[in-house]
């Protein structure tokens, strides 16, 4: 059995790249259907050591304490107790990437649970390599060292941006964006790979100021893709998620 | 029996009760008083009051105080009186029948009244009852709408896991089980949809939103059909982003079901279009294919659900994207209209509220 202090290592960069090699220690699958939990078992067997499963909210948080997984899949339809739960009992002493399982197709619960603390969602039915790809984008959000916005350069293709300077440069040219555009370009990069809601964008944006300018956010974010993508209606970068946010996504 | 004939025969019938109390009170006259001859009118008076309503009541008691006066008081068979109290009893007599005919009249409709407002109470009450069932009813729907979608999507996520899991050991067969748990998985979602758009439910909330953002989220959304990289995405020559406001989430909807229309019904190679313009108040979404078009009798039934029969549906849809598109533009003000393209196919145009927003720093 891997030590904490081992699965808590971060990766250096090469070892992220690509076709994720490195094995990571544990990942718990919490979802009360043992058919689901035993074809994400194999689907996930291959890029970790361990996989443990957990059929309730209970066992979940009592595995997670024991065990401290390197990343938690939760469904939301638990016998004992709701999903948000489970999110909110492991926020109380982890930061351990958790991507959310949900049946319905209602957006308000999936605000919920990103605002609760959870890192992304899936929706069931979903395919498993599609699951895989955001479990390994997780991961990889979990061992890089967060930017915090003011700190080195992010080469992201043919985009440089330098926080410290604040400027972008885009093929070698520089990009000129606004002071909100700013503030966005930092929230993301600060928040890359994870799912941001609106409401996280908001504050993230304008802090405690409200008003006019937050229900413009969504144009904000076209005026920033339209400046920072190849092409602003296929996004490579800021990925919408219909009704819930936006992700910015770095790895691709 | 009409009204009026119901009321001369009442009529008719108290007065042959009037002329025989007239004729039994004659035959007894002489060992009668005044106050007797009075009280048996009175009786008469009050019974056809209570019988017949308050005309008959009335026509009564001037009868019979003409015949009390004409048979009764002396002198007999004619209507002068020679004693003052007879007259002072006649007076009371024909005072009393009418204020007795009237107050009856009154309680009566009183009560008429009392029953009609207890009928009315009581349907009220019935409708409240069938309006707090139909509320029953809908939640229970929305419970059931809920469960079934979740307890469809379950083994739906099995069935799909577990034949990716099959096809990754080799097993080319599989991955037609992918796809058909995924479009049943869609049918799931167009059934429940199209549920809530027939009880006006679906969930909407206006939001200010940019077309660009729309668009990438709808070719997201078709990305893995046939001909979606080809798609040809106009914007305004105006490099100002266009905005609306509209409920994302519906929008998408909408806009993702005619590009995945056009996508099935165009030919292999021929790019669909898709161009965004503002026309007055209106954001304008128009998708348009070289497909085989629609007939012009067709085009009445076009955007009803199910209408697969017609040469829009079928082709692995599920008959009712066309259905939803409309109903989800329309729940937040908006429309989708078809219409012939020139040169041959379709172009299926969807109209969101467009807004206006201010230079944003």
């Amino acid at each position: 059995m891997p030590e904490d202090g081992e699965t808590g290592r971060p990766l250096a960069p090469q070892e992220l790249s690509d076709s994720f090699p490195s094995m990571s220690a544990a990942v718990l699958v919490v979802d009360d259907e043992p058919h689901i939990r035993r074809a994400l078992r194999n689907a996930l067997a291959g890029d970790f050591q361990r996989v443990l499963e957990a059929a309730s909210a209970q066992e979940a948080v009592d595995l997670a304490a024991a065990h401290r997984p390197d990343i938690v899949i939760l469904d939301l339809g638990l016998p004992d107790r709701p999903g948000q739960w489970v999110c909110a009992e492991l926020r109380k002493w982890s930061s351990v990437p958790i991507i959310v399982l949900s049946a319905h197709h209602g957006e308000s619960e999936k605000i919920r649970l990103l605002d609760e603390g959870a890192d992304d969602y899936v929706t069931k039915p979903f395919s498993p390599a599609e699951l895989l790809a955001r479990v390994r984008a997780q991961l990889r959000r979990a061992h890089t060292a967060e930017p915090d916005g003011a700190g080195a350069s992010v080469t992201i293709g043919d985009l440089v941006i330098d926080p410290g300077a604040r400027t972008v440069r885009k093929s070698g040219e520089d990009v000129h964006l606004t002071p909100t555009e700013w503030e966005l370009l930092r929230a993301f990069l600060r928040h890359a790979g994870k799912t941001l809601t609106h409401r996280q964008l908001f504050q993230a944006v304008w802090a405690t100021s409200s008003g006019d300018p937050q229900q413009y956010l969504r144009v904000y974010v076209a005026n920033l893709r339209r400046k920072l993508e190849p092409d602003a209606v296929r996004p490579a970068l800021i990925i919408t998620e219909p009704g819930v946010g936006y992700r910015f996504e770095t790895g691709a | 029996m009409t009204r009026s004939s119901r009321l001369v025969a009442g009529l008719v019938l108290w007065v042959v009760i009037a002329a025989v109390a007239t004729f039994v009170l004659w035959t007894f006259r002489g060992s009668l008083d005044e106050a007797h001859f009075a009280l048996a009118y009175l009786l008469v008076v009050l019974g056809a009051s209570a019988r017949e309503g308050r005309v008959v009541g009335l026509v009564l008691a001037v009868l019979c105080f003409v015949l009390f006066n004409f048979f009764l008081l002396p002198p007999y068979y004619s209507l002068a009186i020679e004693d003052t109290l007879a007259w002072w009893v006649l007076v009371a007599f024909l005072v009393t029948g009418t204020v007795a005919a009237e107050l009856l009249y009154r309680a009566q409709r009183a009560v008429a009244l009392a029953e009609q407002r207890a009928v009315e109470i009581e349907r009220l009450a019935e409708e409240a009852r069938h309006v707090e069932a139909l509320r029953e009813a809908d939640r229970l729907k929305d419970a059931m709408l809920a469960s079934v979608s979740h307890d469809l999507r379950t083994p739906l996520t099995s069935i799909r896991a577990t034949a990716a899991e099959i096809r990754a050991e080799g097993n080319e067969s599989a991955a037609i089980i992918e796809e058909e748990a995924e479009r049943l998985n869609r049918f799931v979602t167009d059934l429940l949809d199209l549920s809530r758009i027939r009880a006006d439910a679906l969930p909407t909330e206006a939001e200010i939103n940019a077309a660009d953002d729309l668009i990438g989220a709808a070719l997201e959304r078709v990305r893995a059909l046939p001909g979606a990289e080809l798609i040809d995405v106009r914007l305004p020559a105006d490099p100002s982003v266009p905005v609306g406001r509209f409920d994302f989430v519906q929008a998408l909807r909408a806009l993702g079901n005619l590009l995945e229309n056009a996508l099935r019904h165009s030919p292999a190679g021929t790019p669909v279009e898709l161009e965004v313009f503002r026309s007055g108040g209106a954001l304008v979404f128009e998708v348009r294919d070289r497909g085989p078009g629609v007939p012009r009798e067709h085009r009445e039934r076009l955007f009803e659900p199910f209408q697969t029969g017609s040469p829009r549906g079928g082709a692995g849809g599920t008959g009712l994207g066309l259905a939803i598109a409309r109903g989800a533009a329309r729940a937040q003000g908006g429309d989708v209209e078809y219409r012939p393209r020139e040169g041959g196919g379709s172009v299926f145009a969807l109209r969101l509220p467009a807004a206006d927003v201010p230079g944003l720093s």
